[in-house]
């Protein structure tokens, strides 16, 4: 709502310190969201003459001017004084360049002088300032800028210059002479009080803060009386539901035309464009008073045979088709309210009347002459309706709009319903000032008196007469409420010590009744002194219960004023669930490991679960917004891999190539027949690069497989999940699809899918090829993307203590080859079932391959077993009976060929396990022969000599 | 073998014997060279012993003591290295030693000499055991520091990566927001993304008709469930515009006192840009006891801006309007950047808004069976982005959404 504050300085006594005001404001419910100036900012623009007008010689656009500015006038070197209130210059025109068409010599003109800083821009936005310098137009010098409406803020005129009456005083300054110095404040109101979104509510809530009087400001005089609007147009509401008062007023006899200037500065201030001297007139009462009008040319209306006119109010018909003002024909629908006159032309079909209830009654009920003007009558699959002439509340109809030879109005001052108004600018898509109140409330009590002064302002400024009275229909009139105001509570609730005798001014002060409420025994207590009641004016809806009036008292009384306390209830403890725990150690684990937490949107486009080749289910299907941003973000993602994707292609193209992100978010999915989808929390993972760049002492690994596996067994570990399984991922399209291969999301033999107990995590591996080259990922990426909620059931709160070893192990090595196909996990589950208890630790410390050696589709497997007993030492005898039976039925199992136990001599060579082992035995062999040799030596010595001559 | 300095033969001379007692030169020289021929004089013995299955022809008798004992001496002193050391230790004192040899000889010794030969050879072994400790001791400290000086490194080369993962800074402030709360006694609560009109409005105390839940405000999402909207473009089912459902819901399964805070993910419907997404984070506080004040609202929300921005920090409370709140406030805290005195950063006020928040509305406790008339209670919501922009300066909120490693990495 935009204020000026000019114009409210009419109505009350406001402080001349801008910002003070606007803080006050602030701090008791109206938040100022800006505040920008007119004319304050015009120093430098002054009335100028047009003395002298050329072609520019070097442009067919263009002018030369010569203005003359006063006592402003300066050469252009002279831009050391630019105080506008003149000094003993000599008086030399300017010379201007200039671009308008719209001017001739002689003409009055706003003249920026060089320094000038343009107004047009608002003050609290950091928006560079338009600064008048002396410049060269095409060859030609320009000292200043002969300016049009909008280059000064007035208005959208851009067409051409400003031009001044003859009488403006060459030299004055222009917001001395326009009177147009001014402020105005955006003021943000909220929806809870429609009775501001007017320069009255405004006024009334600013004389309750600083506890003034205020007023209406303008006078407008009585207009002449002629007629009765009563005889001159009969209204009727169809619905109560959607329109509780209508009020018409008849002006007769008026010239439509420009406005007056303080009228079209009112309007122009409170944001509105000025158009004609009826429609300001009407704007400027919704300004003023915050009820919206619609002037309808009443001669354009059906008449009946004594010359009346009909206003029906009543719901549109399905598919009725209606031009608005703005020219386009709309399709309407049965929840929107239309104005009609009482031209009955309009053809239903029967079908989609019968849907309208209220209307067949009211209208069979009438008495009504038009259906005479129906073409169809006898028709009976089609009946006549009244024309609709407006879209209630919103906008109105082309045909009955106020034209330049309008000469009689009806206008129009209703009170519609709230909804009905909403969802219609909505269903519409048509908002505009009238809509906008009306979505908020308007107040029917006052509609009548609102129209006669809108009236009275038409037929001021406008001429012509006013018709004696309203057409008026007022359904059910509401009663005031009456509140109970208990201070006592009042104080307990807000924690702060309000005086009552202050909580019933400040409420009197808004325009409510407050009086004590009756003793109704003779025990009276203090608290009972303390309780009110309240009535609240018409204009605020929004005090219906007690609470309310709090919020009144409160934000008047000052909210600063209340202490600051802590709740002091017993009984709460601050804690997390154990899922909370354990997402945080999540989060926390992937972080030790290096990765990154990162968000991406969880919109996504339709095509991403193609682009990603991740199947889907039949049955689900993506969440899809009725109106979103963009195309590329229409659904809710269903998977978080593409969005991480596409952070990895961001990364890549950015010269970051080592990319660890994680996200743990939610991905969505419906079905035919749901309402709310699923939501699903995901834990997902991409890698790419290395962890690190090459370091001094540290190359740079590539990231495989196995890192982002290995991720996956650290976290479930430190969730303390069995040991996860990790099965092989195969695409599950139909053999006979040859594409199959390339329509699955990972590199097949690079995917498996990771498994507690019975329990499906998610899948684990490195992306297709083809994924990667359509989300634009020039590097191979390793990923994984598990069920956060799967994860956390895995996880095991209970942990159990075991006691450490007490008893040495034995070690004994495995090392066998065998055909590539049989997997790891096979052989190590062999060596487990047959070792048995014993078995303390199996772990793989070599994969050799080697075609030439071992042979084609072969490897080495070795492995180092740690036996060992928690009761006893073993023996070596029966570590090596239990190892040799594990070798047998190890053998036996896979066909495997053990190592060393007939080819020993390469086995060394073959896997270089704990390589230090050999060392070792070398260099305790190196030092036995050293110490030999100068044990040797020093012997020598002493038998020889017994000289000190070791050397 | 290197060569051994005469400063350090001094040191060892000098160092403590066994008895702890440090001996002069002369003394030393005195206890070594001077008693060991007398016992062999006064004793007069011939031992003529065996030096080993290997060697027979190399005999050692008690009168070489005097010369074993200084010739393992010199040998000692010499040592240029451990090794060597323990080489000397093994010729003397070894199984094939030649003090060894001497006492594994004692069978051939008359038997009532034996008691004196014994004294004697085990007085010359331990003055070479004690010279070869001390020298032990002498060559270790040496090596040490020869092992020490050779492996200094340069410590100002780079040390090895660790890496540990960065939290994303939204989650980082939610997270220490969080612990604010809870360390007075909230509890979490998290709800789902996509909501019914129902829990996002309605029970909110929205009216039907509320500009916030225009399709230019809020994403609706297409409702399989075959309901249809008044209004067009509308559904009964949405994206949440704010966490404030998380309250519905719990009050609908909690009886009060009921202490929480709702984080979670929202969405309205901005162009992403600078200074807007179109999805962000919030957390919605809620408090419902019995004898909830606006002044507990206005210390609670003080607490909270102190603990995130500091003690310093001041709040101010504007009177504002939600649906679901009366009285409802807009917080404000002081400018950090210049004190309250107004400068680019807040816009010249003094004041950067963070939250919004007021006393619940009895006709939202209406909707969950709260009765208003006991209990009271306060909500508040904050934008977690709108805080990390006011702490940490963030120029384009996008980034938040990028997955930019150089971005994360920051926080």
């Amino acid at each position: 709502m935009k204020v000026s504050y000019k114009w409210l300085k009419t109505m009350v006594s406001v402080p001349d310190d801008i910002s003070a005001f606007a803080d006050r404001l602030d701090m008791t419910g109206t938040a100022v969201e800006d505040i920008s100036s007119t004319g304050a900012t015009m120093d430098g623009i002054v009335v100028g003459q047009i003395l002298t007008k050329k072609p520019h010689p070097n442009a067919d656009s263009l002018w030369v001017t010569t203005v003359d500015v006063g006592a402003n006038n300066k050469t252009c070197n002279d831009s050391s004084d630019n105080n506008i209130a003149g000094n003993n210059i000599a008086h030399e025109p300017l010379q201007i360049v200039c671009g308008a068409q719209n001017f001739n010599a002689g003409d009055k003109v706003p003249v920026a002088t060089v320094g000038t800083i343009m107004p047009n821009t608002s003050a609290t936005e950091d928006k560079g300032h338009f600064i008048i310098k002396k410049a060269k137009l095409r060859g030609i010098e320009s000292c200043g800028m002969n300016c049009s409406a909008k280059e000064l803020g007035l208005g959208d005129d851009h067409a051409g210059l400003l031009i001044l009456p003859k009488d403006a005083p060459v030299g004055m300054p222009i917001a001395r002479y326009l009177d147009i110095c001014d402020t105005v404040f955006d003021l943000e109101i909220t929806p809870n009080r429609p009775d501001c979104m007017s320069m009255l509510g405004v006024a009334r809530e600013v004389a309750a803060i600083y506890d003034v009087d205020f007023s209406l400001g303008k006078q407008i005089d009585e207009p002449k009386l002629d007629g009765k609007a009563t005889d001159c147009v009969k209204v009727v509401i169809d619905d109560a539901s959607r329109c509780s008062r209508y009020t018409a007023a008849i002006i007769r006899g008026v010239k439509v035309g420009p406005s007056p200037q303080w009228l079209a500065e009112r309007v122009t201030a409170a944001g509105a464009r000025s158009i004609n001297n009826v429609v300001d007139a009407t704007n400027y009462i919704m300004f003023e008073l915050g009820q919206p009008l619609h002037a309808f040319d009443l001669d354009t209306l059906a008449k009946d045979d004594h010359g009346k006119a009909q206003i029906v109010v009543r719901a549109a018909i399905d598919g009725e088709k209606f031009t608005t003002l703005d020219g386009i024909q709309r399709t309407l629908s049965n929840d929107i309210t239309v104005i009609s006159d009482g031209n009955a032309i309009l053809e239903v079909n029967k079908a989609n009347f019968n849907n309208n209830k209220n209307l067949d009654s009211v209208y069979r009920s009438e008495d009504n002459t038009s259906n005479d003007s129906c073409s169809n009558e006898n028709n009976t699959d089609a009946i006549c309706v009244p024309q609709a002439i407006a879209l209630a509340g919103v906008m109105g109809g082309l045909d009955s709009e106020v034209t330049n030879s309008t000469t009689n109005i009806l206008l129009e001052s209703a009170t519609f319903s709230s909804s009905h108004t909403s969802r219609t600018s909505r269903n519409l898509q048509l908002f505009s000032e009238a809509a906008g109140r009306y979505e908020r409330g308007v107040d029917a009590a006052t509609c009548g008196d609102f129209a006669q002064r809108a009236a009275a302002l038409i037929a001021l400024v406008a001429g012509g007469t006013v018709c004696e009275g309203l057409a008026d229909v007022y359904v059910n009139p509401k009663e005031l409420p009456i509140l109970n105001l208990d201070c006592h509570r009042l104080r307990r609730f807000i924690g702060a010590d309000i005086a009552s005798d202050e909580a019933v001014a400040i409420l009197e002060r808004l325009g409510c009744s407050v009086s004590r409420a009756a003793n109704d025994n003779s025990c009276a207590n203090d608290n009972s002194l303390d309780i009110y009641n309240v009535t609240p004016p018409s204009f605020r809806p929004d005090l219906e219960r007690e609470i309310d009036l709090y919020e009144e008292i409160l934000r008047i009384w000052g909210m600063q004023n209340v202490p600051l306390t802590l709740p002091t209830g017993a009984g709460r403890i601050g804690l997390f669930s154990i899922e909370q725990i354990r997402s945080e150690r999540i989060g926390a684990s992937l972080r030790a490991m290096g990765i990154n937490e990162t968000m991406t949107y969880a919109f996504a486009s339709p095509q991403d679960m193609q682009l990603l080749r991740l199947p889907v289910p039949k049955d689900q299907k993506a969440v899809s917004l009725l109106n979103p941003m963009n195309a590329d973000q229409s659904v809710m993602r269903q998977s978080i891999i593409p969005g991480l994707l596409r952070s990895v292609a961001y990364n890549l193209n950015h010269g970051v190539n080592d990319v660890h992100l994680y996200e743990a978010g939610v991905v969505f999915s419906t079905s035919e027949g749901r309402k709310l989808p699923r939501e699903r929390k995901m834990l997902a993972c991409v890698l790419c690069g290395s962890w690190h760049q090459q370091q001094w002492n540290e190359t740079a690994r590539r990231i495989d497989f196995f890192d982002v596996k290995g991720i996956i067994q650290s976290l479930l570990r430190e969730l303390n999940c069995q040991a996860p399984r990790f099965k092989v991922l195969e695409s599950k399209i139909e053999a006979n699809d040859e594409s199959s291969q390339n329509e699955f999301w990972l590199q097949p033999g690079r995917a498996a899918s990771v498994l507690v107990g019975s329990l499906q995590l998610g899948w684990v591996g490195e992306i297709h090829p083809l994924v990667l080259r359509d989300f634009d990922v020039q590097a191979s990426v390793l990923a994984f993307e598990l069920d956060f909620n799967a994860l956390l059931v895995a996880a095991n709160a209970k942990r159990e203590y075991k006691d450490v070893p007490q008893y040495p192990a034995v070690e004994r090595d495995i090392a066998i080859t065998l055909d590539t196909a049989i997997s790891c996990e096979r052989v190590e589950q062999v060596i487990r079932t047959a070792a048995g208890a014993l078995l303390y630790n199996i772990r793989l410390f070599d994969v050799y391959k080697n075609t030439e050696r071992l042979g084609v589709n072969k490897q080495s497997l070795a492995f180092a077993l740690e036996y060992r007993s928690s009761e006893r030492t073993l023996t070596a005898d029966e570590v090596d009976k239990l190892h040799n039976k594990v070798l047998r039925k190890l053998t036996a199992a896979t066909g495997g060929k053990v190592r060393g136990s007939e080819d020993g001599s390469e086995d060394g060579k073959v896997h270089e396990n704990e390589e230090g082992r050999d060392d070792d035995r070398t260099a305790k062999n190196l030092v036995e022969n050293a110490v030999k040799n100068v044990a040797e030596n020093v012997l020598g010595n002493i038998a020889c000599d017994g000289e000190q001559s070791v050397r | 073998m290197q060569e051994i300095e005469s400063d350090t033969s001094a040191n060892i001379l000098g160092a403590p014997d066994e008895d702890g007692v440090a001996l002069s030169d002369g003394e030393r020289g005195n206890n070594t060279c001077v008693n060991l021929p007398q016992i062999a004089k006064t004793h007069d013995l011939a031992l003529s012993l065996e030096a080993g299955n290997q060697d027979e022809s190399s005999l050692i008798t008690v009168q070489d003591l005097p010369a074993i004992q200084q010739a393992a001496l010199n040998a000692i002193t010499t040592a240029g290295d451990s090794r060597i050391l323990d080489d000397v230790r093994v010729a003397f004192l070894g199984k094939k030693g030649s003090l060894t040899s001497i006492l594994r000889g004692m069978g051939s010794i008359p038997k009532e000499q034996r008691g004196e030969v014994g004294r004697v050879v085990n007085e010359t072994k331990t003055v070479i055991e004690s010279a070869l400790k001390k020298r032990g001791e002498e060559l270790a400290a040496q090596e040490l520091q020869a092992q020490i000086s050779a492996s200094a490194i340069d410590v100002t080369l780079p040390g090895r990566n660790f890496t540990i993962g960065s939290q994303h800074l939204i989650s980082r402030l939610t997270a220490e927001i969080v612990d604010v709360f809870r360390g007075i006694g909230y509890q979490v609560h998290e709800g789902t993304e996509v909501e019914t009109d129902y829990y996002n409005f309605v029970a909110l105390n929205y009216t039907p008709d509320h500009p916030a839940r225009r399709s230019q405000d809020t994403f609706y999402v297409r409702d399989l469930s075959g309901d249809k909207t008044a209004v067009v473009g509308e559904s009964d089912v949405l994206l949440r515009t704010q966490t404030s459902g998380g309250q519905v819901h719990v009050m609908e399964t909690q009886k009060p006192p009921i202490y929480i805070l709702s984080p979670g993910r929202v969405y309205r419907r901005d162009v992403a840009d600078p200074s807007h997404l179109p999805q962000f984070t919030q957390i919605e506080g809620l408090v419902v006891d019995e004898g909830i004040t606006f002044a507990d609202l206005k210390g609670t929300l003080d607490y909270f801006c102190k603990a995130i921005f500091g003690n310093d920090r001041k709040t101010r409370f504007r009177p504002h309007y939600f649906p679901f709140t009366e009285p409802s406030a807009e917080v404000d805290v002081s400018c950090g950047i210049c004190g309250g005195s107004g400068c680019r950063f807040c816009k010249g006020t003094g004041w950067l808004e963070i939250l919004g928040c007021g006393m619940v509305d009895p006709n939202v406790f209406g909707f969950v069976n709260i009765d208003p008339n006991r209990y009271s209670g306060f909500a508040f919501g904050l934008g977690v982005e709108r805080i990390a922009c006011l702490k940490y300066d963030i120029a384009d909120l996008r980034m938040l959404l990028e997955g930019d490693m150089r971005f994360l990495r920051q926080f």
